[in-house]
């Protein structure tokens, strides 16, 4: 397949919220294949990664958040357990919708090949017009967070 | 009758570990009448269950919805079938969405609404400011693996005030499966329907009238006998049901909640205790969260 756009970006910690990428299909394409992915490493804390800011971030979001009394050690596994930064990918053709990739992962590709499709997408058998490629932005715990996305097709 | 739904459910098109076709195999061998497939931000499932389910004629209705997955709260739709972008989310104006989603047909329920979301799990939380709930059609008042106490008692005790409070909107419950996770002793939804009618259509009519049950198995049916209203237990015959040997009716309304003894099967209430609307639950035992079993429609004077 032929790469038809491709961007890298950098994504701060605290981040919420969507950046949408607009790629004008100049041929009619039958296979496309929008892959995604961000820094593995930055994904989760290590043991290394915790500060006593971290913690005490922590301990007072679960207070103020959830009435939640919790100590440094379970501060800690919290950090280590739960936190971790969290990006999908949805795209739409022609506003139409094509798909979104709900799961936990660092790398992911949206492919579509005539009547197949990857999981979260929509089989479908050409693409014309106008794609949409939404990086939807959960949670960033690190941050200068990299991005890669690519778009191929044929 | 009443029909069984399971409303919340999840497969491999989002983050789960079940595909289509296992969910429909669960479903199927507890007996569930219809299910929702209510993946995160994606209908792509729909067209694998409705092969599925035409080509094998199997016996068991499906709803096709989808769970919005936002950044500040989730709002199960166990009816979707066309996807209804969620870019603008706004966490001060959500009826914006609710509307959106109303208006090419949707369910929409208000899905684990204390849940914990960050540090945990952004989003989990429902953190948007509904106030008005016109395209509200349901609250998951029970999220089966989520906590009792923490996070399902705030929502029942948030649903009642709101219907106690003269707001229109249905109690729901929901497994949120991600796995083959067994439905014995979990809340599942109730409503009522005819043999032959179709699910669907069924549940549809059920939210929007307020007409549903969240129950382990054991239901309670309301129905105006002169100047009482008469309360009957009704065994579900949900699988793996374990019965109590004694049932407390609840009744609350704005000024308090009074109990009854329904271990018999029945209980008549004079209408001057009911006031202007009641909210029925049945415990199995002792009026305690753990031995909660249903939560019945709301009864409003003039019903």
């Amino acid at each position: 397949m032929k790469e038809l756009y491709r961007v890298e970006g950098v994504v701060n910690r605290g981040f919420v919220g969507q950046i949408t990428y607009t790629i004008c299909l100049e041929e009619t394409l039958s296979k496309l294949d929008i892959h995604f992915s961000f820094d593995a490493d930055k994904r989760t804390f290590r043991p290394g990664d915790i500060t006593d800011a971290l913690i005490r971030d922590t301990i007072e979001t679960c207070r103020r958040n959830y009435d939640l009394e919790i100590g440094e050690e379970r501060a800690r596994q919290i950090i280590l357990g739960d936190m971790k930064t969290e990006i999908h990918t949805l795209a739409t053709i022609n506003d139409e919708f094509l798909g979104c990739i709900h799961k936990q992962l660092t790398d992911r590709h949206m492919t579509y090949d005539g009547d197949t499709a990857s999981e979260g997408c929509v089989p479908r058998e050409s693409f014309d017009g106008v794609l949409k490629v939404t990086v939807l932005v959960f949670n960033v715990i690190k941050d200068a967070t990299h991005y890669c996305l690519t778009v191929s097709g044929e | 009758m009443f029909k069984r739904y399971e409303l919340h459910n999840h497969t491999t098109q989002s983050d789960a570990g079940i595909t289509c076709r296992a969910l429909i195999d669960h479903m199927i061998a507890d007996g569930v009448d219809c299910f929702a497939i209510t993946d995160h931000n994606t209908i792509s499932g729909h067209p694998i269950i409705k092969r599925i389910l035409e080509e094998e004629r199997l016996p068991i209705a499906c709803a096709y919805g989808m769970e919005y997955t936002t950044y500040y709260g989730h709002i199960v739709c166990p009816v979707l079938e066309q996807y209804v972008p969620w870019d603008s989310i706004n966490r001060k104006k959500p009826e914006l969405l609710f509307e959106a989603a109303k208006r090419a047909g949707a369910v929409t329920g208000v899905a684990h609404p204390f849940s914990y979301g960050d540090p945990f799990a952004r989003g989990c939380r429902f953190e948007m400011e509904i106030t008005d709930f016109s395209n509200v059609d349901y609250i998951e008042i029970v999220n089966n693996p989520e906590p009792l106490h923490e996070v399902n008692e705030p929502g029942i005790l948030w649903w009642e005030s709101l219907v106690l409070s003269g707001v229109k909107v249905a109690a729901c419950a929901g497994m949120d499966l991600h796995g083959l996770d067994s439905f014995a002793m979990k809340f599942a939804t109730y409503c009522e329907g005819d043999p032959g009618g179709d699910p669907v259509e069924e549940l549809k009519a059920a939210v929007a009238a307020q007409r549903t049950w969240v129950s382990k198995g054991m239901l309670v049916a309301a129905e105006k006998k002169g100047d009482c209203v008469r309360f009957t237990l009704v065994d579900a015959k949900k699988p793996g049901f374990v019965p109590a040997d004694t049932y407390t009716l609840t009744l609350k309304t704005k000024d308090g909640t009074r109990a009854y003894d329904i271990t018999a099967g029945e209980v008549d209430v004079p209408l001057p205790e009911l006031g202007e609307a009641v909210v029925p639950k049945l415990y199995g035992g002792e009026t305690v969260i753990e031995n909660l079993c249903c939560v019945a429609p709301v009864i409003r004077a003039g019903d």
